[in-house]
């Protein structure tokens, strides 16, 4: 990994920069970028907080801004509601266990392409192939793969050696299973190709020391890999932790949170809360609250991200 | 790096090729439900290849004619829902990725060079564009849709290209900006000694150096772009479909059970993301894990 080259901007360009402007160029220049972030997210957080203070809908037939106020009411709703709870700890719980599966296999898979051979860069690009799939259609091909008389069920039936038919995505105990391993399946290569890179800019002497100096297999990989590899690791963990918060592709597409409530995510309830019930000020007060909280873990979590930068 | 004896090595071999299977198969049935006729699709033992393979899927897909007559022969098994051809869906995700591609890189690239050689803003000025890509989408997307509709952008190809644009900006600031990174400052200081002004010092300097990461960036963007799915469903009603929502129209039609016809949809909207996917292999480490680990 090369060092950024990060010095203070040379006399000669602050020179250059001197003549007088109403904007300073280098303010200019990133002007457009940060106008469009202002427009598409802060203007609407802005709104947002005035609409979780109302209870408007817009099926009611009055505009927005003259919403009858009823402050605190949707928070303390929220707090109240049974399925918005379940939906965050629904939400955490894919979280969960979706990352810590990617990694393991994504970690185990790596270290089966340390060494060089043959096909090494063909099974590669194979391996990686889910993830630059559409996630629509990544959700669709589950879709298919989970259909009641659909090859998963052939598969068990030929284990079980009797006719299964069992109706995946209908089952309320059992329909958040393909949504989560669509998920898995889409983004382990991701964090494969992660873990894989970092490994392979491991520097080889101190491996190759250790194993001259007769250090067992487990030991190289635990005691002097996994070190080396921890700040990789951490922001490989981040960004899926981040992703897949925000879970909605697969959930939409394969169940649409239901049967009734079963597989709804934070991010589902939001939409069925908005764009099929029409509480638009009840899920704004729920978008603020999911905001305030992103927010502050992502400051504690961008140090990871920093350090690696500087 | 390490010896392995014979045993071990098969072992690993096994699980690469498991791997790959696993990896695979998914879409080796989205292709090849996409070319099976209609009696194949439930079948019980699944085919797996089609002996009579047919386009009839294809042809339901982008010819709103073959799809009446396909509804009006399948009266009563299977209710069609989906009208409007693929084509329709193609060129307006074309239109909105491509645009908000342009508009996504063009301003990347201006803040990236804005952050790497002049530090604006201080070293956590990048992060709050990093932090847009955190917020759920949905969480804006509720307010956002009572923007769009006072400044009369909803179900707009603008206001789509708009929406693309903020949510790939993070991608593409922090990618070229370690691109930029990369490149010695000494080279544009040498520049401006010939008298060129800071814009043109780094656009005839640094550009043609990083030329290649900005045209990876773009791509990478750009597969972001037609994949997204929340703001097109969310944003539009109707008048622009892109190819994510036409993908979404036909499985929840389905629920009379068109899997071939949704497995042909499928199929040909991910083919250009996936061979673009491989084009920029090398950056999609850098991509994907905001510039912070490159190969």
């Amino acid at each position: 990994m090369a060092e950024p080259v990060r010095s203070p901007p040379s006399p000669r360009l602050e020179m250059r920069m001197g003549h007088r402007r109403l904007i300073p160029f280098n303010v200019a220049i990133a002007l457009p970028a940060q106008l469009t972030v202002l427009t598409v997210v802060l203007v609407p957080t802005a709104i947002v907080v005035w609409l979780s203070f109302t209870d408007w809908q817009p099926t009611q037939g009055i505009p927005w801004y003259q919403a009858e106020p009823v402050w605190f009411w949707n928070y303390y709703d929220l707090f109240h509601d049974a399925r918005f709870v379940a939906a965050v700890l629904r939400t955490l719980l894919i979280v969960a266990v979706c990352v810590v599966v990617e990694f393991l296999l994504a970690m185990s898979l790596a270290l089966l392409f340390l060494d060089d051979w043959p096909w090494r860069k063909i099974a590669i690009s194979i391996i990686i192939l889910p993830m630059m799939v559409v996630p629509v259609d990544a959700a669709n091909a589950f879709f298919m793969l989970f259909n009641d008389r659909g090859p998963i069920n052939y598969l068990i039936s030929i284990i079980v050696g009797r006719q299964f038919e069992f109706a995946w995505l209908a089952d309320p105990n059992w329909a958040l299973l393909p949504i989560m391993l669509a998920e898995i399946w889409q983004w382990t290569p991701l964090m494969f190709l992660l873990v894989l890179t970092g490994l392979m800019n491991l520097p080889e002497n101190q491996i190759r020391a250790a194993y001259v100096l007769g250090a067992s297999r487990t030991r190289i990989v635990l005691r002097i890999m996994l070190p080396l590899l921890t700040p990789v690791i951490i922001i490989a963990l981040l960004v899926r932790s981040v992703e897949t918060f925000k879970i909605f592709d697969p959930v939409y597409i394969l169940t649409r949170g239901g049967p009734g409530a079963a597989t709804e995510t934070i991010s589902m309830f939001m939409y069925n809360g908005a764009f099929v019930y029409f509480r638009i000020g009840y899920i704004a007060a729920a978008a603020l609250m999911i905001l305030v909280v992103v927010a502050a873990i992502c400051v504690n979590l961008s140090r990871p991200l920093k350090r690696h930068h500087r | 790096m390490l010896e392995d004896n014979l045993w071990v090595r098969f072992l690993k071999r096994t699980g690469v090729g498991l791997a790959i299977v696993i990896a695979f198969f998914p879409i080796f049935w989205l292709v090849s439900t996409s070319f099976k006729p209609i009696d194949e699709w439930q079948r019980f033992p699944p085919v797996w290849i089609s002996s009579e393979p047919t386009l009839q899927n294809y042809r339901i897909v982008f010819a709103p004619k073959a799809a009446q007559e396909f509804a009006a022969k399948q009266k009563g098994a299977i209710s069609y829902k989906v009208s409007g051809s693929a084509w329709k869906a193609f060129g307006d995700s074309a239109v909105i990725a491509i645009g908000a591609t342009i508009f996504s890189v063009l301003f990347g690239t201006l803040a990236a060079y804005s952050i790497v050689r002049f530090h604006t803003g201080g070293s956590s000025y990048p992060f709050q564009f990093l932090v847009v890509r955190m917020f759920p989408p949905i969480a804006i997307v509720v307010p956002m849709v009572v923007l769009f509709s006072i400044l009369r952008l909803s179900d707009s190809y603008l206001g789509l290209i708009l929406a693309y644009t903020a949510f790939t900006l993070p991608f593409s600031i922090w990618m070229i900006r370690s691109f930029i990174e990369e490149v010695p400052e000494e080279l544009e200081g040498a520049a401006l000694i010939y008298g060129m002004r800071p814009l043109q010092a780094f656009l005839k300097v640094t550009f043609p150096l990083i030329r290649g990461g900005v045209l990876a960036t773009a791509l990478f963007v750009f597969i972001l772009n037609w994949s997204e799915f929340l703001f097109a469903l969310t944003l539009t009603s109707g008048h622009v479909v892109t190819v994510t929502l036409q993908v979404a129209n036909y499985v929840s039609a389905s629920s009379g059970k068109l899997y071939g016809v949704q497995a042909a949809m499928g199929t040909i909207s991910t083919l250009p993301v996936i061979l673009f996917g491989y084009v920029i292999q090398r950056h999609l480490v850098r991509g994907l894990s905001f510039g912070a680990i490159k190969r």
